[in-house]
C-alpha cells in the first residue's frame, strides 16, 4: 500500500481539522495509507514572508528534520505552505549549502493536495456528490506560485449534484497575505469587500478554496458582515458522498 | 517615511473617490487590454523567457557592455557624459545648457519629453531654481506639471485625474473655457506645446534602450513629443539609466515587441525612434546615470535592474490599484517601485515593500518576468544594500509594525517545538472561547489589525493533531473504493492554454499575405492605406491635396514628380516650415505584423515632413513590405534618425480615452504603390 505524509498545516490544525480529515479519508479511499509525522508545526511562513529570516530558519531547520525521519511524498493542503516548502525554503538556505541540499530534497517530495491527487495519482473523479452551486476561488500562491489552477478545477467539475459557477474576477487577491492584513488592513479590507460583492453576484451560497488562509479571511468578512455564504476547502466538498 | 505615515497615506487615497475612480478604471482597461495585445503574439511565452535571458546577461555583464555602447555611440558622434549621482547628472544638464552660448539674460527654454530618470534626479526643480524654464511635452507629464505634481503612473502620469480635473486645470491655467471635451483639451495643449517645440533651446529626453553595438538608443512616445525633443532643438540632452542597456538589434526587436503591449496595450508604440547620430547642426548628449544602480546590480535585488520600465506591474498591482503612485512618496511606485526605491533611494522605502500580500499579479504580468515577490521579499528581510559595502545590518522586518514582529518572534520560537506549539494551541483555543463563549466568531477591535474588518474563528478545542493521537475521530474509510478506472479516464479538460497558434500569414513568404496584412494592421491603427501604382500616384496625390483644399506641401525630393504638381497649381517645399499642413515622404519600408512604416532623417527635412505636419502621407512600395520588426530593424543602422511611425499621433492621458493626433500629424495615409 502506498503512503504518504500528511502536513497538515498550522490553519488545518488549529481551525479546520475536519479538512485534515477529509484529507485522510479522501486518501484512504483512493488506497493510500495516511501518516502524520507528529513533531510538524508550521512551515514557518508568517516570519519568512514578513522579512524574518534569522527567525524563520529554527523553525525551517526543524521541519526538514522532522520530515527527513519520514519517507514518501508529502501532502499539503495549502498552496501557500506548499509554494513556501518547495521555493521558500531554499531562499531561506541559499547561502548554506548544507541545508540547502536538505531543504531541496524535501522540496521535492511536496505536492499541494489537488496536484498529488490529479497530477500524481491521475485521479479526476472521486464519486463526491454535493447538492448546490459552487464557485470557486483561485488562491494566489496556488495559481500563480504553483500554476496549480487546472486540478481543483477537474475535480470540481466531477462532483455529481454540483453547478460550478464563475466568480467574477476570480484571479484577483482576496486581501488575506498573512500578516499583511493585519499590517495593512486598510488595503486588506478593500480586496476583501471586492472578493464578497465578487461572490454575492455569483448568487452560489458555497464558496470552495484549497487555502485555509483565504478561507478564514474570507469566512471572517462573511461573518462580520452577517452574510449567509459559507466557505469551504476543496477537501471537504471532494469527501462529501 | 515611517509605517505609519504611509498608513495615512493609504487611508487618504482610498477616501478619495475621484482616485479610486480612476484607478478602477485605469486596472480594467490596461488589464483586458494586455491579454488581448498579446493575444497577437502566440510564442509570448518563449519570448519572456528570451527576455529574461537578455537582460540577465546585460546585467551580469553591464560594464563590457557600456563600454561598448561609449565606444560606439562617440564614434557616432554622440557626446556621452557619466554621472554617479543625482547631484553630478544636474550638474552636467547645468553644463550643457550654460554652454548654449546664450547671453545672460536670455534665459534658455528646454523642452522634455518623458523621462523617469529626470524624475528621479528631480531635474525640474533644479532648472527652474537656475531661472531657467522647462516645459513637460507629454500631454500628461504636461498636466502634472501645470498641477506642480509629480507623475502618478511611470507610463500614464495623470492617471489619478478625471477629466474635471483637467478641465479646470486648462481653464485656470490657460485660460480657456471650461470644458471637458478631451480634443479640445488635446488640441489646446497642442498649440501650446507646439510654440515650445519650435523655439525650444535644448530638448531633453529619456531613452528607453541603448544598443551596445550600435551605439544607438530607443526613445518611444505616442504623442510625438519625444520626436520633436530630439529632431527640433539644436541641443538634444537623453537621460539614461545605467541599466538600459540591450546587445544589439536583434534584441531591441524582441523587447519592442513585449514594452508596447505591456505599457500601452498597442503592438508598437506610435513612434519608436532609433537615434544613432546626431542631425546636420545638432549636438547630442547622453547622460548615463548610476545612483545606486552599481550597488543594486551587487545586491540580491539584482534582477530588479532587468525591469524595463512597461508599468504592467503596477497595473496589475492590487495595491497600487487602491493608493495611485502618489502614496508611495517615491518616483518609482507599484511592485517595481516598492523594490527599487529601497535599492537605490534607501532604508527609509522599505516599509514599501510590507504593504504587498505576494499575490504575485506582478511577477505575472511583467514582460520580462522578474520575480516582484521574491524581491519584496528580500527588501522586507533587509537585503537592499544602504551603501557599497554592506547590507542593512540587524534590519529583518522592515517595516513590519513591532506588534507584529513580537508575535512572530514568539511564535517562530513556539514552532520550534512540537509541544511548545501543542500547548499554544490550548492557550488560543482558551483566549477565543473566553473571548467569545457563545459564538464560532470571535469578534477583535479594529486596532488589532484583524478585526478592522473581519472576525475571528474560534481555535479548535480538540485540533487535528488531537484526533490523530486518538486515532478515533479519523475514520478509515475501507469500502466505496473509488474505480481507479474510472477516475483515469483520459481527461477532457483542455486547459486555458491555447496551443501556440501556427504562424501568421504575415510570417510566409507570400507577398500579397503581407500587403493584406499590413493594409489591416494599418487600419487598426487609424492609419489609411491608399493603394496605387507607379505611374498613377502624383495624380493619386494631387487629388487628394486638392479634396482637401491644399496648395502647397512638404515634399521629400524624388519622390513625386514637381512638375505635374506644379502644372497641378500645388507648390512643394523641400524645407521643414510650421505653416505647411501636408508632407509627403516616401518610407524606407513596412512592417506587416503592426502595420508600421519606416522614416528616416535625408534630405530636404524629410524627417520633419512626418512630425510638423497634420497629415502625412508615405508612399510605400508593396515589395518592400517585411513581416515583422525583427525582419526590420536593421535597415535603421545607417541613418542619424530613424523611426518606425504606426499609426497617426495619440494619446490616452485623459481618462484613458484614445485621442488622434497630438504633437505629430493626426492622420497618416500610406500611399501602397504596386511594383
Amino acid at each position: 500500500m502506498a503512503h504518504v505524509q500528511l502536513f497538515v498545516t498550522c490553519l488545518v490544525d488549529s481551525f479546520y481539522p475536519q479538512t485534515g480529515e477529509a484529507i485522510v479519508n479522501i486518501l484512504y479511499r483512493l488506497g493510500i495509507d495516511v501518516d502524520f509525522a507528529h513533531d510538524q508545526t508550521c512551515c514557518g511562513q508568517p516570519s519568512f514572508n514578513a522579512g524574518l529570516r534569522a527567525e524563520t530558519r529554527p523553525v525551517a531547520e526543524h521541519m526538514i528534520r522532522v520530515f527527513e525521519k519520514t519517507t514518501g511524498d508529502i501532502v499539503v493542503p495549502s498552496g501557500s505552505c506548499a509554494h513556501m516548502l518547495k521555493h521558500g525554503y531554499p531562499e531561506l538556505f541559499q547561502d548554506d549549502p548544507n541545508w540547502l541540499s536538505r531543504a531541496q530534497a524535501l522540496g521535492r517530495r511536496i505536492f499541494e493536495f489537488t496536484e498529488y491527487l490529479v497530477d500524481h495519482l491521475e485521479v479526476t473523479n472521486l464519486d463526491a456528490r454535493w447538492n448546490g452551486t459552487l464557485t470557486y476561488h483561485p488562491s494566489c500562491h496556488l495559481l500563480r506560485g504553483l500554476d496549480i489552477d487546472r486540478q481543483p478545477r477537474l475535480l470540481l467539475a466531477n462532483v455529481r449534484g454540483a453547478t460550478i459557477v464563475e466568480l467574477p474576477h476570480q484571479e484577483e487577491c482576496c486581501g488575506f497575505g498573512g500578516i499583511f492584513s493585519m499590517e495593512h488592513p486598510e488595503l486588506s479590507a478593500e480586496w476583501l469587500k471586492r472578493k464578497i460583492g465578487n461572490l454575492e453576484a455569483t448568487q452560489s451560497p458555497t464558496l470552495v478554496v484549497a487555502e485555509a488562509g483565504c478561507l478564514m479571511h474570507i469566512a471572517g468578512g462573511l461573518h462580520r458582515q452577517k452574510k449567509k455564504q459559507r466557505v469551504v476547502h476543496i477537501a471537504e466538498v471532494l469527501a462529501n458522498q | 517615511m515611517n509605517t505609519e505615515q504611509f498608513r495615512a497615506r493609504i487611508r487618504a487615497s482610498i477616501a478619495n473617490q475621484n482616485l479610486q475612480f480612476a484607478l478602477d478604471s485605469n486596472t480594467e482597461r490596461r488589464l483586458k487590454g494586455r491579454i488581448a495585445a498579446f493575444e497577437s503574439l502566440p510564442d509570448w511565452r518563449e519570448r519572456r523567457q528570451s527576455a529574461h535571458a537578455i537582460r540577465a546577461d546585460v546585467i551580469e555583464h553591464l560594464d563590457k557592455y557600456l563600454n561598448e555602447f561609449i565606444v560606439n555611440a562617440t564614434q557616432n558622434g554622440i557626446t556621452i557624459h557619466r554621472a554617479k549621482d543625482s547631484a553630478e547628472a544636474i550638474k552636467i544638464v547645468l553644463e550643457i545648457v550654460g554652454a548654449t552660448h546664450l547671453s545672460p539674460q536670455q534665459k534658455p527654454l528646454i523642452a522634455k519629453s518623458k523621462s523617469m530618470v529626470s524624475e528621479e534626479i528631480n531635474l525640474n526643480h533644479a532648472l527652474e531654481s537656475e531661472g531657467i524654464r522647462v516645459v513637460e511635452t507629454d500631454l500628461g507629464e504636461y498636466i502634472v506639471q501645470l498641477r506642480h505634481e509629480r507623475p502618478a503612473h511611470i507610463i500614464t502620469p495623470a492617471v489619478h485625474l478625471r477629466r474635471s480635473d483637467v478641465a479646470q486645470l486648462f481653464h485656470e491655467k490657460l485660460g480657456i473655457p471650461y470644458t471637458e471635451d478631451i480634443p479640445t483639451l488635446t488640441k489646446t495643449a497642442r498649440n501650446v506645446l507646439r510654440e515650445v517645440f519650435l523655439t525650444a533651446d535644448i530638448g531633453i529626453s529619456g531613452v528607453n534602450f541603448a544598443i551596445a553595438d550600435t551605439g544607438g538608443f530607443c526613445i518611444v512616445t505616442n504623442e510625438g513629443n519625444g520626436r520633436m525633443v530630439t529632431t527640433l532643438p539644436p541641443v538634444h540632452i537623453a537621460l539614461m539609466g545605467m541599466e538600459r542597456l540591450l546587445r544589439n538589434l536583434d534584441d531591441l526587436a524582441l523587447m519592442l515587441s513585449l514594452l508596447a503591449r505591456s505599457a500601452t496595450t498597442q503592438k508598437l508604440t506610435v513612434y519608436t525612434q532609433l537615434i544613432h547620430k546626431p542631425l546636420a547642426h545638432q549636438q547630442r548628449h547622453i547622460i548615463i546615470l548610476d545612483n545606486g544602480r552599481s550597488r543594486l546590480r551587487h545586491s540580491p535585488l539584482k534582477e530588479s535592474l532587468y525591469c524595463i520600465r512597461c508599468g504592467a506591474c503596477l497595473n496589475a498591482c492590487p495595491v497600487f490599484r487602491e493608493l495611485g503612485g502618489h502614496a508611495y512618496h517615491s518616483v518609482y511606485s507599484g511592485p517595481i517601485g516598492s523594490v527599487i526605491s529601497a535599492g537605490l533611494f534607501g532604508s527609509e522605502f522599505v516599509p514599501l515593500a510590507q504593504a504587498s500580500s505576494l499575490c504575485g499579479a506582478c511577477k505575472e504580468a511583467c514582460p520580462v518576468d522578474i520575480d516582484l515577490p521574491k524581491m519584496l521579499m528580500r527588501v522586507r528581510a533587509g537585503q537592499a544594500a544602504e551603501s557599497s559595502e554592506q547590507l542593512l545590518v540587524n534590519s529583518e522586518g522592515g517595516g513590519l509594525s513591532w506588534k507584529s514582529k513580537a508575535f512572530l518572534k514568539m511564535y517562530s520560537r513556539v514552532a520550534c517545538h512540537r509541544r511548545l506549539f501543542a500547548l499554544s494551541q490550548k492557550f488560543a483555543w482558551l483566549g477565543t472561547l473566553l473571548i467569545s463563549p457563545f459564538s464560532d466568531y470571535a469578534y477583535l477591535p479594529a486596532f488589532t489589525g484583524w478585526g478592522y474588518s473581519k472576525d475571528l474563528p474560534r481555535f479548535v478545542g480538540k485540533t487535528f493533531r488531537d484526533s490523530w493521537q486518538d486515532g478515533k475521530q479519523v475514520n478509515r474509510y475501507t469500502s466505496a473504493q473509488v474505480d481507479k478506472e474510472i477516475s483515469k479516464q483520459v481527461d477532457s479538460y483542455t486547459g486555458k492554454q491555447t496551443e501556440a497558434e501556427t504562424r501568421t500569414p504575415a510570417e510566409s513568404n507570400s507577398n500579397s499575405s503581407l500587403v493584406s496584412r499590413f493594409v489591416e494592421e494599418l487600419k487598426k491603427v487609424n492609419g489609411n492605406v491608399i493603394q496605387t501604382t507607379k505611374n498613377e500616384l502624383t495624380t493619386k496625390i494631387i487629388g487628394f491635396l486638392q479634396s482637401r483644399g491644399v496648395g502647397r506641401v512638404h515634399l521629400e525630393p524624388n519622390v513625386l514628380d514637381e512638375e505635374t504638381l506644379s502644372t497641378a497649381g500645388i507648390s512643394v517645399s523641400h524645407e521643414a516650415d510650421p505653416a505647411i499642413r501636408v508632407g509627403v515622404t516616401r518610407a524606407i519600408c513596412g512592417v506587416a505584423d503592426t502595420g508600421s512604416i519606416l522614416e528616416t532623417d535625408g534630405e530636404g527635412g524629410k524627417l520633419q515632413a512626418s512630425l510638423l505636419t497634420e497629415v502625412h502621407l508615405a508612399v510605400l512600395k508593396k515589395s518592400e513590405i517585411y513581416p515583422s520588426l525583427s525582419d526590420a530593424i536593421h535597415l535603421v543602422q545607417n541613418s542619424k534618425s530613424a523611426v518606425f511611425v504606426t499609426g497617426p499621433s495619440r494619446t490616452a492621458d485623459i481618462e484613458m480615452t484614445l485621442t488622434i493626433g497630438v504633437h505629430g500629424p493626426g492622420e497618416l495615409h500610406v500611399l501602397l504603390v504596386d511594383d
